[in-house]
């Protein structure tokens, strides 16, 4: 009995955990935190094209994308590009996160996932990682922003050929990207 | 040798020996007979470095058994000075390596198709060269011992079925 149960319970958590917004499926309404701790909806933060990018205070990688993050934020968001930054580290409190947007000079907010149940939910894994959500909400790319921690290697922008052909209502080429970078400290693991 | 060498290119320092696209499956089939540990980390990575000393610990505990931690940094090439540091720092045996891959989404996938490419990230192999856990993200070490000493159990018990049953065949 208690063997039957254990591995019902198994089998719940895995599909609890299981990934939900993947590449080519629709991202449903889901609420983050502002720095106050108050909750937004996704449905009143998007735009036509949405970016949400998952990022850290601590992480050297994503610390290293600041000014191409604030880059890409000014250089799209003239072009209708809504975007939403987020911060699911458990490590990294929403005071820690304010401290640092304004040390960093972020242009752009930047919100709490508690209990990282948004990076469960698109089972995001790294800082910086990057989804492109188009205006029927279906993930179009999803990945990292470019191909190289170090600008002077970069040879792919990724995530602006990503913008650039779903704003020219194209297929994205590299729809889904992989780099380097540190992993999102969470609550619970979800693999 | 000189497969090897076609696998993996000269190295750049003295103890970090690179490894390319193509280079982890032959490193994986070259530690058939071992169980071994594949430890991706970087010097950027805070979590990575508390990790290996203790790593470096476990090997320590396990060496006897045929348990073997190989490192694979994940620097960029400028860092690789600082990583051979750290390296020498918690006193890391054998041979060490460091990616030099033109593509890092082909070194990721070369590693584990699954893997996103976090640090940290450890690849636990048994004897006949086949992944049996991948561990990504901060993981307790009393975890990783666990399924380690799981592995070498299975492989005990395998082993003595391989025995009798060579044992019933001869008789």
């Amino acid at each position: 009995m208690f063997r039957t149960l254990t591995i019902s319970l198994g089998l719940l958590a895995g599909i609890l955990s299981a990934q939900e917004f993947k590449l080519g499926s629709q991202v449903t309404d889901f609420s983050i935190q502002d720095l106050d701790g108050k909750p937004v909806a996704f449905s009143t933060l998007r735009g036509p094209i949405t970016v949400v990018t998952f990022i850290a205070t601590q992480c050297p990688v994503s610390n290293s994308y600041n000014q191409r993050m604030n880059a890409i934020y000014q250089d799209y968001s003239s072009k209708g590009v809504k975007f939403i930054f987020v911060n699911a580290n458990r490590s990294e409190p929403a005071s820690e996160v304010r401290e640092h947007a304004k040390r960093v000079g972020f242009a752009f907010p930047v919100y709490k996932d508690a209990d990282n149940v948004l990076a469960d939910r698109f089972d995001a894994q790294v800082t910086p990682e990057s989804y492109v959500i188009d205006s029927a909400g279906i993930i179009r790319y999803h990945g990292s922003i470019d191909d190289s921690q170090n600008e002077s290697h970069i040879r792919t922008q990724r995530l602006r050929l990503a913008l650039d052909a779903v704003l020219a209502g194209k297929t994205v080429d590299q729809a889904e990207t992989k780099t380097f970078g540190c992993g999102i400290k969470r609550v619970r693991q979800s693999i | 040798m000189k497969i090897a060498l076609l696998f993996l290119s000269i190295p750049l320092f003295a103890a970090l020996v690179s490894l390319n696209e193509t280079g982890f499956q032959k490193l994986v089939s070259d530690h058939k007979g071992k169980v071994v540990l594949y430890d991706l980390w970087a010097t950027w990575c805070d979590s990575c470095r508390a990790e290996l000393p203790q790593l470096v610990r476990l090997e320590a505990k396990l060496r006897s058994q045929g348990f073997e931690l190989v490192t694979i940094s994940a620097d960029e090439p400028e860092a690789a000075a600082d990583a051979e540091k750290l390296l020498k720092q918690f006193a890391v045996r054998g041979v060490v390596y460091r990616k030099q891959a033109a593509d890092d989404q082909h070194f990721i996938d070369s590693i584990d198709p699954k893997w996103s490419g976090a640090l940290p990230a450890m690849f636990l192999y048994d004897k006949t060269g086949h992944q049996v856990q991948a561990f990504i993200g901060e993981t307790d070490i009393a975890v990783i011992e666990a399924a380690i000493r799981k592995v070498f159990s299975h492989s005990t018990i395998t082993d003595n079925f391989c025995c009798i049953i060579v044992g019933i065949f001869l008789y």
